[in-house]
């Protein structure tokens, strides 16, 4: 889940997303350890939208690494009155996006078929790892910006007006984009249970 | 995933929400942040510093060169009104003098529109 709810804003705006606003605005004067905070609550959420996008989670990390970088040296470009987890999810997506397109060397290995089609159910002690292994492979079959969507959805709970921000597409869009996703996986996981 | 949710649900599907954090999630993020840091706190490589550089190097060229073609365009353009774009001028003056004459040519104005054709 995402470290706070931005599409909340209680009037006055709620102390939390001050916070980060005066956490960003830390940063960018030069301190270093507002700067560690900042990554240190949006670490999970940037590593795990980053490998939607790349699977490989090394490639994920290090385009989440590129993405930190770059939001330290954009931060002027930062505006403090709006929440800051969704304009760093935008460098991320697009960090990932840039990485995606510039792998060549590293490859996801193929799943095996009875991962990836509803094969035998694998013995209870290895049913989580296959199912993350089944959700990935799923996760994986969709367009990127689909999976994006979902996955700032389901996931880190933004809103769709947030999405549409970060991915610079049309609100109605993203209702789309989720929607088709979330049949397709729910289709994959629907023998799961 | 399954359910009463559907895919048109405008709410977060928890279930859903839940195994795919699950199934993206990385571990150790005491060491993907120290990374981090790390990499922040690195001075800037050479080769970063120059790629930055020519970026702005570049960017000031362009502009440069822009402002150049603009001042050189305007320093070229023109400066005559509009009834001297419509007169005629040398070879061209004597060429319509020879056509629109309505007595036969004087041999002075045959002359001066060779001489001035061939320069």
């Amino acid at each position: 889940m995402k470290p706070e709810p931005p599409s909340v804003q209680p009037p006055g705006g709620s102390p939390r997303i001050e916070n980060e606003a005066e956490l960003a605005t830390r940063a960018r004067g030069g301190d270093r350890v507002a700067f560690g905070q900042l990554v240190e609550r949006f670490a999970p959420q940037a590593r795990r939208v980053a490998r939607a996008v790349l699977q490989d989670p090394h490639d994920a990390d290090d385009a989440a690494q590129d993405a930190f970088l770059a939001a330290l040296v954009k931060l002027d470009q930062y505006d403090p009155r709006r929440p800051f987890g969704p304009w760093l999810m935008r460098i991320v997506a697009n960090a990932a996006t840039d990485r995606r397109r510039r792998r060549t060397v590293r490859q996801v290995e193929p799943l095996a078929p009875e991962l990836t089609g509803g094969g035998p159910r694998p013995d209870r002690e290895a049913e989580q790892s296959a199912l993350g292994d089944r959700l990935r492979a799923a996760l994986a079959e969709l367009p990127e910006r689909r999976r994006i969507a979902v996955v700032l959805f389901d996931v880190e709970g933004y809103s769709h007006s947030e999405i549409a921000q970060i991915l610079g597409i049309p609100e109605g869009t993203v209702r789309s984009e989720v929607f088709h996703a979330r049949r397709r996986l729910r289709e994959l996981l629907a023998d799961w249970r | 995933m399954t359910g009463p949710m559907t895919p048109f649900d405008h709410r977060p599907d928890a279930r859903l929400g839940e195994a795919l954090r699950a199934a993206l999630d990385a571990g150790d993020q005491a060491a993907f942040v120290a990374r981090v840091l790390a990499a922040a706190a690195r001075p800037a490589r050479t080769v970063e510093v120059l790629a930055a550089w020519a970026r702005r190097g570049l960017a000031a060229a362009m502009a440069a060169a822009a402002l150049a073609g603009f001042l050189v365009g305007r320093g070229s353009a023109p400066t005559a009104s509009p009834e001297d774009a419509l007169a005629p001028t040398g070879a061209g003056a004597a060429s319509v003098a020879l056509v629109t004459a309505t007595r036969p040519p004087d041999a002075s104005v045959v002359f001066a529109s060779l001489v001035a054709g061939g320069r």
